[in-house]
């Protein structure tokens, strides 16, 4: 493990003044809007699903605009399909770049990936062969991006169950060309990390040295499900032991990068939330972090990229008024 | 560039096919297309896309249709689910499209659909007919709406009151406003017998309400749809029902204006966006 700095030095260091020291924020959940409202928790900042916020003319957007004027706001995109072969989506950038100005989002991510083809949407992350090929075509689209955005993308290496024959690239090495090559940012996912490692049977440590941590301006945390023979990214429980390690190595090399815990599926009480991503001071502090709250297992399914936490539960809203 | 004809085009055109429809993926090109893992084939590693993409959505599709996966139950709604998702798959970059083509897929998939419609089976009707609902539901709590805006008091003259632009007004076969909201109050209705029911359904302060209507009131308030006055609703009332306009413009102002302004059916015309 790296030699712990200090933190009021180590964010004194950050490499990258455009970027905020935000702290530690949570993923901003449906499930979790009255309470927010209600509280005005302490939280450092938010992060918001984009296409939940994109179109919406309702509760949501109200809530996302009622936060955003007293929290910092991150937005966090998953199918901007930056890896598809399809032609970009410029009406979905317009509307991204929009509600990035009206929110005044610190910054904008999605994932090196690619979500969809011929039209289609998986609602999946993807994954990218990493050929020089795939190089030359990402580095032109997030070019693109940037351009209808006016501000650099932040990418997030993303968790993966299978690596591609004719890949010749490793992904911390692509991500660093794609960064040299765009200007773009980083989003490190630490627990992605740690199931792309698992599943393809490859060393976290090797992955952590070729990783280009200056470019890094955000972390993300989250719970998994090991299935013994795999790792399945479930976003559906506390963070592991050992992916708190790396994010203690880690976080040290970005020199101060803003954190954020996701949890999307059976998401717990906004508080258990937040205790599971205060947890990181104690890694970035190196000192003995609080023993973990036990949280109820009761997910039937074991499902990668979970995402009907994005659906809201209209139910609730409606009432029918009888003559 | 362009990618089209290269490898990388080729491969997700392959991988997204392998997810939609797992069925025709032959191993040999998975084992030339993936490496295997460290414990598992390759073959298996694509398992884990395969099997989460149809798990994945399908629970979206639940979220979306709570009533309607109550009245079909989980394994009859999952069959239905696994199925439209295979012939209609997401076109959009948001999930809130993803149940748009439900009901009319169910519509068209129907297992009884070379029958006359007199021989058809009720009860799939009335899965139709809620998914409908479900559907219109769904979309109208995140449209774009009124709230942040003036709304108009019992005294703004007919003349400046236009239907507020979100109202939706719906015909069903058989009562699933109804149906639906004994489902949100933790009940279990059964399959109710088909009966007409006519609806407004309007989002005022993020709630969103069902109106059942009368007939006569679900004409009226069609006319004022169409015709975009109050005035030329009532008389057009009048003529249809063989009532004088007075008779008519008296029923209006007695028994239901002060009601649909105060639940929202109404903003003022200078007020629309």
């Amino acid at each position: 493990m790296d030699k712990v700095a200090d933190k009021s030095e180590v964010q004194s260091s950050h490499p990258d003044p455009a970027f905020e020291l935000l702290g530690l924020g949570i993923g901003l959940r449906n499930c979790h809007f009255d309470h927010i409202l209600a509280e005005w928790p302490e939280v450092d900042w938010f992060e918001a699903i984009s296409e939940n916020f994109m179109d919406s003319g309702g509760r949501p957007r109200w809530v996302l605009d009622q936060i955003a004027e007293r929290y910092p706001v991150v937005l966090h995109g998953v199918s901007m399909s930056i890896g598809s072969t399809d032609p970009l989506d410029m009406a979905y950038l317009a509307k991204l770049k929009k509600l990035a100005d009206d929110v005044s989002a610190r910054w904008v991510s999605d994932h090196l990936c690619w979500t969809g083809i011929l039209g289609l949407n998986s609602h999946d992350l993807l994954p990218m062969m990493l050929t020089e090929e795939a190089l030359d075509h990402v580095v032109e689209r997030v070019r693109q991006a940037q351009d209808v955005l006016e501000r650099p993308l932040v990418l997030e290496n993303p968790s993966s169950y299978v690596q591609f024959q004719k890949s010749t690239i490793s992904e911390p090495d692509f991500l660093r060309a794609l960064c040299d090559a765009t200007g773009c940012r980083l989003l490190l996912d630490v627990n992605n990390v740690y199931v792309t490692c698992f599943n393809a049977g490859t060393s976290t440590s090797d992955y952590m040295k070729a990783f280009p941590f200056d470019r890094v301006v955000q972390m993300h945390l989250a719970g998994h499900q090991h299935c013994g023979t795999h790792i399945v990214d479930t976003h559906d429980s506390p963070v592991c032991d050992d992916v708190w390690q790396l994010f203690r190595t880690a976080w040290q090399k970005t020199g101060g990068a803003a954190v954020l815990l996701e949890w999307d599926g059976d998401v717990p009480e906004f508080e258990r939330v937040h205790a599971e991503v205060l947890r990181a001071q104690a890694y970035i502090d190196d000192i003995a972090p609080l023993p973990e709250q036990m949280v109820p297992q009761r997910r039937k399914t074991t499902t990668s990229t979970p995402v009907d936490f994005l659906v809201p539960n209209v139910m609730n809203d409606s009432r029918i008024q009888i003559p | 560039m362009t990618a089209d004809g290269g490898s990388l085009s080729k491969v997700q055109r392959w991988m997204m096919s392998a997810l939609i429809a797992p069925g025709r993926v032959d191993g040999e090109s998975v084992t030339e297309t993936f490496l295997p893992g460290a414990q598992l084939d390759a073959a298996s590693c694509l398992g884990i896309y395969q099997r989460s993409y149809i798990i994945r959505l399908r629970i979206c599709l639940m979220g979306q249709f709570p009533a309607t996966l109550h009245a079909l139950g989980e394994d009859l709604f999952c069959d239905f689910a696994d199925e439209y998702l295979r012939t209609c798959p997401s076109d959009s970059y948001t999930l809130y499209e993803l149940g748009r083509r439900f009901a009319a897929w169910m519509e068209e998939n129907r297992p009884d659909r070379d029958l006359h419609p007199e021989e058809r089976e009720p009860w799939v009707d009335f899965m139709i007919d809620l998914a409908t609902y479900e559907r219109m539901l769904f979309h109208l709590f995140d449209a774009p709406g009124h709230e942040g805006k003036p709304w108009p008091s019992i005294q703004t003259p007919d003349n400046e009151l236009i239907l507020l632009p979100g109202l939706v007004l719906a015909q069903f076969r058989f009562p699933v406003a109804w149906y639906y909201h004994e489902v949100r109050a933790g009940k279990s209705p059964l399959y109710p017998a088909p009966v007409q029911q006519l609806v407004a359904i309007v989002r005022k302060d993020f709630q969103t309400t069902t109106f059942p209507l009368s007939p006569f009131h679900f004409r009226f308030l069609t006319s004022i749809q169409r015709l975009g006055s109050i005035d030329a609703a009532l008389e057009e009332m009048a003529l249809w029902c063989g009532r004088s306009l007075a008779d008519v413009q008296s029923s209006w102002i007695a028994d239901v204006r002060q009601g649909w302004i105060t639940a929202g059916f109404f903003i003022r015309r200078n007020d629309q966006d």
